[in-house]
């Protein structure tokens, strides 16, 4: 697939590397290095901007408190929409968390250079480009939904499969596999594609063309993260309630 | 290309599945919990409490207007009342004191007139009594005047 390209034209296209990872080895297992790098510097960062935007909690906020309370509020407003006002509340977390670090991934993957630390293998990218940190954070939310509908409607969540027909019994519980398998797919594409498109661009004309296509970038990076945060919101919600499955196939 | 290719463990891939997708799984919700001790809890306390700090200065504003609406709608009924009760004051004095100063013309005029009634008596009497002394000297001279042409005549 995509990986073939460097080998088909490695004369021109030798510095672009897809699907070559960095591997670490951990108790016989292989790990992505170049994932968890990145991984914990966004993880680190966030965690930094949290730490300075907290260390002086004021009633009037300024500065960098003022932009996470921003973002809090934004993150809240999302879980709100979705999941409603009564229950949103212990979902704004995990929603958050996803939103902000798809988001920091996915503009830190686009804005850093990350091209200039070299690596024995591979390169540094951003975490969401790799197809096991997309499917890992759809699982998550799989298992979050399945949680929320078991731990809001006991065994009753099954009665989920059979509505609004028995008919739908199939197509339910295809739904259980294709909604990770959509979300991982969908923000693992977007976020490759458009690295790949950069990086292709940068190849043949280094200079101010790929420009255009970078912000492009940015903004479906944005839209990305959003859409994961606000999808997985609509399926703890939509396990919550029971109905309403058409709506955010 | 088959799809072997893809699966493969060791060429690596696009689609290379390994112990990084449940250690990132694990990791991811570590990062949650390490936000939401440092970030979800502080920050959301703050907005709830400022949210709340709002709210309750919102109300106390509102009901110290509606105070002092209420209060400024006392004065101004305690204002018409206290003019209208000046107004009634100083109505009832003007006519008190309209009372008073005809009743006062009057007793002056009655005592003036009792006055006049005694002077003209006093006057009177008097013109009497000058009257009837005249008399009697008129008749004491004419007595004497008779009594002398008498004697004369003698």
């Amino acid at each position: 697939m995509l990986n073939s390209i460097p080998v088909l034209l490695s004369p021109i296209l030798a510095e672009l590397e897809v699907g070559k990872h960095l591997y670490w080895e951990l108790g016989g297992m292989k790990l992505h290095g170049q994932v968890f790098i990145t991984t914990w510097l966004v993880m680190g960062a966030l965690i930094v901007v949290s730490l300075f935007a907290t260390r002086k909690v004021e009633r009037i906020p300024s500065g960098i408190q003022n932009l996470m309370e921003y973002a809090l509020e934004f993150i809240r407003d999302l879980a709100k929409n979705q999941i409603g006002e009564k229950e949103y509340r212990p979902w704004v977390p995990y929603i958050g968390t996803l939103f902000l670090f798809i988001f920091v991934s996915n503009w830190g993957g686009a804005l850093v250079p990350w091209k200039l630390i070299h690596l024995p293998a591979g390169e540094l990218a951003a975490p969401t480009n790799d197809i096991n940190t997309t499917v890992a954070l759809a699982l998550l939310t799989s298992l979050a939904y399945f949680y929320a509908g078991f731990r809001k409607r006991g065994i009753g969540y099954f009665a989920k499969y059979i509505e609004p027909t028995p008919v739908m019994l199939p197509i339910n519980i295809l739904e259980d596999f294709t909604k990770p398998l959509s979300l991982s797919f969908r923000l693992f594409g977007n976020i490759l594609a458009d690295e790949l498109v950069v990086a292709v661009l940068v190849l043949l004309v280094p200079l101010f063309v790929p420009l255009p296509v970078m912000l492009l970038g940015l903004f479906t990076s944005a839209i990305q993260a959003l859409v994961f945060a606000t999808l997985s919101a609509a399926y703890i919600a939509e396990a919550m309630e029971g109905h309403g499955a058409e709506e955010h196939g | 290309m088959n799809w072997t290719f893809l699966l493969a463990e060791e060429a690596g891939g696009l689609f290379d599945f390994d112990a990084t997708l449940p250690l990132m799984a694990i990791q991811f919700v570590v990062f949650a919990a390490v936000l939401n001790a440092v970030f979800y809890k502080p920050l959301g306390k703050a907005l709830d409490e400022r949210n709340d700090y709002v709210l309750s200065a919102g109300s106390t504003a509102k009901e110290r207007l509606a105070q002092a609406e209420s209060l400024a709608a006392q004065y101004e009924q305690d204002l018409a009342e206290t003019r209208r009760q000046a107004q009634q004051i100083v109505v009832a004095a003007q006519e008190e004191a309209q009372k008073l100063s005809a009743q006062q013309m009057a007793e002056a005029q009655q005592m003036a007139q009792a006055q006049r009634e005694q002077t003209q008596k006093e006057l009177d009497a008097e013109k009497q009594s000058a009257l009837s002394a005249l008399e009697k000297q008129v008749s004491s001279l004419s007595q004497a005047l008779l009594d002398k042409l008498l004697s004369v005549a003698a």
